[in-house]
């Protein structure tokens, strides 16, 4: 059985108006990330979103284990979405499914958003 | 103390259709490579490769070339080295022969390698006329297979 890691992402945008925010269109941005930052190779994975909240602006979505840190790191890399300047914030990542009704920390096996310079 | 650790790769150039030279030098199989690189593993993959990388010989008659890469960029030169086609303008592949850690293997390798080959194609040929021939085609580095 594959192991997922999900996360919890908070997504900011400059000019909400202008942008088409649909659970495609937002996984389209994160691939493009993962595969300009780490290539066909180093940057395929299968991403499956859980929940989208476009009123919230929040998505829970979950990717393999072994693209954990390359999935947190093209997520804070994007810069823009659909060339409007945006910034998405990662508030938790689990190995155990998350919600968003869920407060941080009722799930001890929840982890708060950090990475370390260890190989990617 | 800390050591640098490189790695010398040993490639060899296999052209598509038989060419006398491949009009190569270092800058444009530096450019291929590094290139392919940052398709298949992206700007992290190049950068993590960038630094100490090198093509330190390539000789364009013999169509065999030596890179120079840091010890924990091989794994990303070593795998993309087979998806490559195309080198500059030349349809051709790439043959990996040896990795070493120091270019002194690399060369050592490249002659056994060289010698091998040039025993083997002599032992082939059969009547001293063709060995003969064969032998002023490697003094003027006309070895095609």
């Amino acid at each position: 059985m594959i192991g997922y890691h999900y996360f919890d992402v908070q997504l900011k945008f400059r000019d909400f108006d202008t942008v088409e925010l649909t659970p495609i269109y937002f996984r389209g941005c994160v691939l493009n990330s993962l595969e300009s930052f780490f290539g066909e190779i180093g940057g395929k994975t299968s991403l499956d979103i859980i929940k989208f909240s476009v009123e919230q602006r929040r998505v829970v979505f979950r990717v393999p284990e072994e693209f954990f840190k390359r999935t947190h790191t093209a997520i804070t890399l994007i810069g823009h979405y659909q060339k409007v300047p945006c910034h998405f914030r990662i508030l938790k990542t689990s190995k155990t499914p998350l919600d968003f009704q869920k407060d941080i920390g009722e799930n001890d096996n929840c982890e708060e958003a950090q990475i370390d310079d260890c190989q990617l | 103390m800390v050591r640098i650790k490189n790695r010398y790769i040993a490639v060899q150039i296999v052209p598509y259709a038989p060419v006398k030279s491949l009009r190569l030098n270092d800058h444009t199989l530096t450019k291929c490579l590094l290139q392919n690189i940052e398709k298949y593993y992206g700007v992290y993959g190049l950068g993590v490769l960038e630094h100490g990388f090198r093509v330190k010989y390539c000789n364009e008659r013999t169509k065999i070339a030596i890179i120079r890469c840091l010890h924990r960029g091989q794994r990303y030169v070593s795998s993309i080295l087979p998806l490559i086609t195309l080198i500059g303008d030349v349809r051709a592949k790439f043959r990996t022969l040896y990795t070493g850690a120091t270019i002194i293997q690399c060369n050592k390798f490249i002659i056994k390698h060289q010698r091998q080959f040039l025993d083997r194609m002599m032992g082939q040929v059969a009547s001293a006329k063709e060995r003969q021939d064969l032998f002023k085609r490697v003094m003027e580095l006309d070895m095609d297979r």
